[in-house]
């Protein structure tokens, strides 16, 4: 993978253009997120071209520990990944969570939900000795510098962001949330189909793949920088969506847990219907 | 204006002479929970699958004149590393385009658009190619229940077509707006319509007025949104909204856009995307350096209905809303335009 | 090929996405986060055929990057021999900051409303400036300058937040010496500053205290720019010493991704920033919901 050649340009309108050594690491994950960056053939060359790849578990058998930026996948859910991340955080200078297990904690952290860990333990291994704790996102243990969403991270958007960091620029997220991006597909709106969706309070950028398909979204992204939760659990209500089922997708990637948190002391007694 | 009458079985040979361009007509889209069919405008195959009997699309057709995503130009840059660059720039106007059935609020919601588009200082040449190339064809509409452009002035349209439809019992009652579709009709077996025709037509028209029910009061009412600028009512409706920028995308006449440039990862060419907008939206009025002029979602919400309803109309002395209700069908958080401004207009010392 | 913006539409139709190429010339650090670029377009025809008032904004763009409006600081006499004083703020700013000498950008305009400095001959002047404000300030300045006898009074009042943060330093002597007045404030002082502390609005007191107070209101034509703070205090001290409201300007400052009239990212209820501004006299500023 070393033999790539570089991008033939050097710099771009004048400013010299970076190629960052580059690593990725898993945690807990399904390493579905760094599979997604191999996946796409049509760029992957160019793609490559942009960095220097020490370390990719995926695709390649070489691995450094001299690198500039990490990509991290996976959520931390035992003492060791913890460690793991520290000394990733030691040596980057950027640190990127890779996906929404790494961002928020992904579909790991739904064991969370259950109070007595040592019983889901229990229940899960038997008597096999694991190590495991509550499922946390990155910045629960570092400080990150760049988070990429989704559950999967979209190709096209990785893409660009590593674009934008060879040109030293800021990344840019989109601002508004996923019901921009349906409207613009002209999608019939799941609510007309009688389903749930949080598109109306989930970050944009994944070009509505899940309501493109007549799935409503699972909010894997995690809240727009502008969700009016408190309105669109009303809505669900009022259409008669339970508030078990509102509560399991709110709760499936960890993005909303602050809202969940909320609700769940909020109509504590009320919940089990 | 000038008047003829066909055979309602003579429509489809209308549509087979326009055949040769891309028809884009109202098309079954799917059903709703309640088993209720759903329309949208889309390029037909044939004559059988319009539905010329729709009631109202989800979505606008603006997306043809104005996509969702258009670029503006492209730059491509030598591999010299001289820095230098070119640029390229492509109005998007491919193939003529007919369009079979529009409401006489989406034909009004274009001659809106032609206003701020392309006249004035600088007319914007993407949307004018694309106009440029439109042939369309209108058709009369049952009201629905939540249409208002009757308050609004646009429920009936003098212009901004080539043909507008009527039916009339066995007949379409068509009036004609341009030499193209008078010789188009030429090819059909029309006639002069009679008497009896023109007191058919005239009925129609009054029985289609009688079946408006909502309805908007727009008297004095830019004066009105000055004076209850700060109405509390306005936080209300801002509680309510979603921020989602659902009622701008479907809207018929929201052109509000934003801009991305990306560059390709070779780096020898890079794009200026156009992105329609919504001033609904977070970062609508935020400008670099973070300060944010409408930070609240009812100061963006109350934007909107400010420039909807008083800045075009102090502009170009009409509404900029065709009353068509998609916004408030849309809307997840039912906020309409009928109920917003009956609310403004209800603050303040009006008991 | 002499491009001027016509109001033929055809004309204008054919140039809604052109772009005069240009090339950075120079650029000067003023302080730690601005810079003046010297923009020069290339073509000499296009250069000199590019004619702009005091006040006017351009379309800078970094092909690829972004583009973003920026008032014109040069004086109008230069055509399109442009200075632009950039702060460094965003995505586009930081890049340009980066791309420095020789590079090539993209300039479209001139755009907007300028400051009637014709209008204003025979009168005092008055400019107030806040911060960054004093960039767009520095054309109708130069512009002033250039025939300074038909002018009577020219003050500037500059408040900064600190004394390194005071932007074109070096060319206070020079303006002095074209018989300008020129007192700066600053919020905060640093070691050595000799100058007074305090708010802009004090200078402007000090200003209508100053004069003889009938001349003030009947001589002067102000133009302010400045943070949106500044406008309604030093604005409201304007109107309370008499003089008309539609003798004082301000330039105002939106966020716009086309300058035609078209985007709409910087409508100010029914009015347009681009087209209809960015210079408004304080009337007009009054009647729009939200301006300041």
């Amino acid at each position: 993978m070393k033999s790539f050649a570089k991008t033939s340009l050097k710099s771009f309108l004048g400013v010299p253009l970076a190629r960052p050594r580059v690593a990725f690491f898993e945690l807990s994950s399904c390493e579905g997120c760094q599979l997604q960056l191999l996946n796409n053939e049509a760029t992957l060359l160019e793609f490559l071209a942009l960095l220097e790849i020490v370390r990719f578990r995926e695709g390649m058998k070489e691995a450094s520990d001299d690198y500039e930026i990490a990509f991290v996948e996976g959520s931390v859910t035992r003492k060791d990944e913890e460690e793991r991340l520290r000394n990733i955080r030691a040596q980057a200078k950027i640190v990127v969570a890779l996906g929404s297990c790494a961002c928020f904690g992904g579909v790991n952290q739904l064991k969370n939900r259950f109070h007595d860990l040592e019983w889901v333990k229990q229940e899960v291994y038997g008597s096999w000795p694991v190590d495991t704790q509550e499922a946390k996102p990155l910045s629960a243990f570092i400080a990150v510098d760049l988070e990429i969403y989704g559950c999967p991270i979209k190709k096209e958007e990785v893409e660009r962001i590593v674009t934008d960091l060879v040109l030293g620029q800021q990344v840019r997220h989109p601002q508004y949330p996923v019901c921009m991006e349906c409207k613009a597909q002209e999608n019939i709106c799941l609510f007309d189909l009688g389903e749930p969706c949080l598109g109306p309070v989930t970050r944009a950028g994944c070009d509505a793949w899940c309501p493109s398909n007549r799935l409503g979204c699972w909010g894997c992204r995690g809240p727009a920088p502008e969700a009016n939760l408190t309105q669109l659990y009303a809505i669900m209500r009022d259409r008669g969506i339970s508030q078990e089922r509102i509560l399991d997708r709110l709760e499936c990637f960890g993005g909303f847990a602050g809202f969940v948190a909320d609700l769940k002391k909020e109509k504590g007694e009320e919940g089990k219907e | 204006m000038l008047f003829k009458v066909f055979p309602k079985e003579e429509l489809s040979r209308l549509y087979t002479l326009l055949a040769p361009d891309r028809i884009i007509g109202p098309l079954t889209k799917g059903r709703d929970q309640h088993g209720h069919p759903l329309y949208d405008f889309a390029v037909s195959r044939n004559f059988a699958e319009l539905r010329l009997d729709y009631g109202q699309t989800l979505h606008s057709l603006k997306n043809f004149f104005l996509p969702y995503r258009e670029d503006l130009c492209s730059f491509s840059f030598p591999k010299d590393g001289s820095g230098n660059w070119h640029k390229e720039v492509d109005y998007g106007a491919f193939v003529p385009l007919v369009f079979f059935g529009l409401h006489p609020c989406d034909i009004n919601a274009l001659n809106k658009l032609d206003k701020v588009l392309l006249e004035g200082r600088y007319p914007n040449p993407f949307y004018g190619a694309k106009r440029a190339k439109a042939f369309i064809i209108g058709h009369s509409c049952t009201p629905q229940p939540f249409c208002f452009c009757r308050s609004m002035g646009t429920d009936t349209v003098l212009r901004g077509f080539d043909l507008f439809l009527t039916p009339l019992d066995e007949v379409y009652f068509a009036e004609i707006a341009s030499s193209r579709a008078f010789h188009l009709l030429e090819q059909l077996s029309c006639r002069e319509p009679n008497d009896h025709e023109h007191r058919r037509y005239r009925q129609q028209i009054t029985t289609r007025e009688s079946l408006f029910e909502a309805q908007v009061e727009t008297s004095d009412l830019t004066k009105i949104l000055d004076l209850e600028f700060q109405a509390p009512v306005w936080q209300e409706w801002g509680r309510k909204c979603l921020s989602c920028g659902t009622c701008a995308q479907v809207c018929p006449t929201c052109y509000c856009y934003g801009v991305e440039e990306k560059v390709d990862m070779d780096f020898t060419r890079a794009h200026k995307e156009k992105m329609l907008y919504s001033c609904n939206l977070l970062d609508f009025a935020s400008v670099s350096g973070g300060h944010n002029f409408r930070p609240q979602s009812h100061t963006r919400l109350k934007y909107r209905y400010y420039h909807k309803h008083r800045g075009f109309v102090e502009a170009f002395e009409e509404s900029l809303c065709v009353g068509c209700g998609r916004c408030g069908q849309s809307c997840l958080a039912q906020i309409t335009v009928p109920e917003v401004i009956a609310s403004v207009r209800a603050s303040g010392g009006n008991e | 090929m002499m491009i001027h913006h016509e109001k033929d539409p055809a004309a204008a139709g054919a140039q809604f996405e052109y772009s005069y190429q240009a090339e950075i010339t120079n650029v000067y650090p003023l302080t730690s986060a601005e810079k003046l670029y010297q923009v020069q377009i290339i073509d000499p025809d296009e250069r000199e055929g590019f004619c702009f008032q005091p006040g006017q904004f351009v379309m800078l763009e970094a092909p690829g990057i972004g583009e973003a409006p920026f008032s014109i600081s040069s004086s109008p006499i230069r055509h399109g021999d442009l200075e632009l004083c950039i702060r460094a703020v965003g995505r586009m700013t930081h890049f340009l900051d980066r791309m420095g000498r020789g590079a090539i950008v993209g300039i479209s305009g001139p755009f907007g409303t300028n400051f009637p400095v014709e209008k204003m001959e025979g009168e005092d002047i008055l400019l107030i400036a806040g911060g960054l404000g004093i960039a767009p300030l520095r054309s109708p300045l130069l512009a002033v300058l250039e025939n300074r006898s038909r002018y009577q009074r020219v003050d500037i009042l500059y408040g900064a937040r600190s004394p390194s943060e005071l932007l074109f330093v070096y060319e206070y002597a020079v303006w002095r010496q074209f018989g300008v007045g020129l007192d700066i404030i600053v919020d905060q002082a640093e070691e050595g500053w000799p100058g007074p502390v305090g708010r802009l609005t004090e200078l402007l007191q000090q200003r209508i205290a100053g004069g003889v107070a009938a001349d003030f209101k009947q001589r002067t034509s102000a133009i302010v720019c400045g943070p949106p703070v500044v406008f309604r205090f030093v604005c409201d001290l304007l109107i309370q010493a008499g003089v008309p409201m539609e003798k004082i300007f301000v330039s105002l400052e939106r966020r716009m991704h086309c300058g035609r009239g078209k985007c709409c990212r910087c409508n100010i209820g029914s009015t347009y920033t681009c087209l209809d501004g960015p210079v408004f006299d304080y009337w007009s500023v009054l009647n729009l919901k939200e301006a300041i």
